[in-house]
């Protein structure tokens, strides 16, 4: 398979556990936001799903520091100059723009393919961020300006109401399950696995003859 | 790293187009006899003996084709996510029509029905052969009562006339694989 080098230019924390990495954009590099690549080339390889603009000069990245993760941790002491090999884009978590609502609900770092989304023109979709602290709403004023509505789910801490009037106290599937009226939608879910199981499940149960597209992390 | 997310503990489960749907829905069947026959084959190139040349490729290549049908079944006709796949073409069974000629004028002329069997990796090519035979069953099922008619049957027949190929050419890379180990055919004696 095909694969690209390409160059850190530089990263910045997000919060002490969340960062963004940058690197320049190979000519050629196109992807379709919410697509992934795939960091190859060393004994571990990742999955991360670039935050766009599909055509800008940059890849950007939303990556959580996991303690002891190998390929995390490598990433976090990234300096400019160091060079990482990816594969092409991949993947089919794109938006569809149907005549559905597009309910997008995202989970901690899997907020990145709604900010490519955002990125790419993409307006209108309702977005739920599900978080432990508000401090974790990466992009969120970026989101808020493309979303129809935008809604922090903030399970660990009281919800931050005053910045943010439709913040929820507890987990995105609470909010789906209280909040959002029975019909159909086009839901896009993105984040770990236990997430999408109960989203589902609620999908299942309340919102029949909707569609699901999902991304899970591993 | 796990693989089971466990949305479908319930007997649902997600199309390729976003659809929740009954683990035994048309087009989930017809997933499945399609994975199924890939399976098939994987079993027939691990049996394959390095004296066998390029079959393996061959059938590798064929595994990879089989994948892209399945994500066209796994998608429901006019579906957004059917409109962004890579169309089938017709090379891909120009291709398995190649590799049938080329093993098909080294083998005698068949005047009677044979017995599948022969060499192991010749009984497994018969064996993917009846699956490859239920997997077009299942897509021309689906093709005729599971898409409204206009809709998207004709998308599906690259597929149906691959399937059908696909069949002739296990069925030739049986008696191949038997001839080319001095496994004479085996005729059926009524």
């Amino acid at each position: 398979m095909t694969s690209y080098t390409i160059e850190v230019i530089g990263h910045r924390w997000l919060t002490d556990r969340t960062f963004e990495i940058r690197f320049q954009r190979p000519a050629g590099f196109d992807f379709l936001p919410g697509q992934k690549i795939g960091f190859v080339g060393g004994a571990v390889s990742r999955d991360y799903t670039p935050l766009g603009p599909a055509g800008g000069p940059e890849l950007a990245f939303c990556v959580r520091h996991i303690p002891r993760g190998r390929f995390s941790t490598r990433l976090a002491g990234a300096r400019p100059g160091d060079r990482f090999q990816v594969t092409p884009p991949f993947g089919y978590f794109t938006f569809q723009n149907t005549s559905r609502p597009a309910m997008c609900v995202a989970t901690g770092t899997g907020i990145a393919p709604f900010v490519a989304f955002a990125r790419a023109g993409v307006r209108g979709f309702d977005l739920l961020h599900g978080v432990r602290s508000a401090g974790e709403l990466y992009y969120s004023r970026e989101l808020s300006g493309a979303a129809r509505r935008y809604v922090p789910c903030v399970s660990g801490e009281a919800p931050p109401t005053r910045e943010w009037p439709l913040a929820f106290a507890g987990h995105v599937g609470g909010w789906l399950a209280e909040r959002l009226p029975p019909g159909a939608y086009d839901f896009y879910l993105c984040g770990r696995g236990d997430m999408i199981r109960e989203v589902v499940g609620i999908i299942d149960d309340r919102f029949e003859g909707s569609l699901v597209f999902t991304e899970t992390f591993f | 790293m796990t693989i089971y997310t466990k949305t479908g503990d319930r007997g649902k489960t997600t199309l390729f187009s976003g659809e929740r749907v009954t683990k035994d829905h048309n087009r989930i069947r017809a997933c499945g006899d399609l994975d199924e026959l890939n399976a098939a084959i994987g079993v027939l190139i691990a049996s394959l003996d390095p004296a066998d040349g390029q079959t393996g490729d061959q059938l590798m290549r064929i595994q990879s084709d089989l994948l892209h049908a399945g994500a066209w079944l796994a998608a429901t006709p006019g579906s957004a996510s059917r409109q962004r796949l890579a169309p089938i073409t017709e090379v891909s069974c120009r291709t398995v029509e190649s590799f049938i000629d080329a093993m098909a004028a080294e083998l005698p002329e068949l005047k009677a029905f044979v017995l599948p069997g022969g060499l192991m990796r010749a009984a497994w090519a018969h064996m993917a052969r009846t699956v490859c035979r239920r997997v077009e069953r299942a897509v021309v099922h689906l093709a005729d009562l599971q898409d409204p008619p206009g809709s998207g049957r004709d998308d599906l027949l690259p597929v149906i006339a691959f399937l059908n190929r696909l069949s002739d050419y296990l069925f030739v890379l049986a008696r191949h694989l038997n001839q080319k180990a001095g496994v004479a055919d085996l005729i059926w004696q009524p």
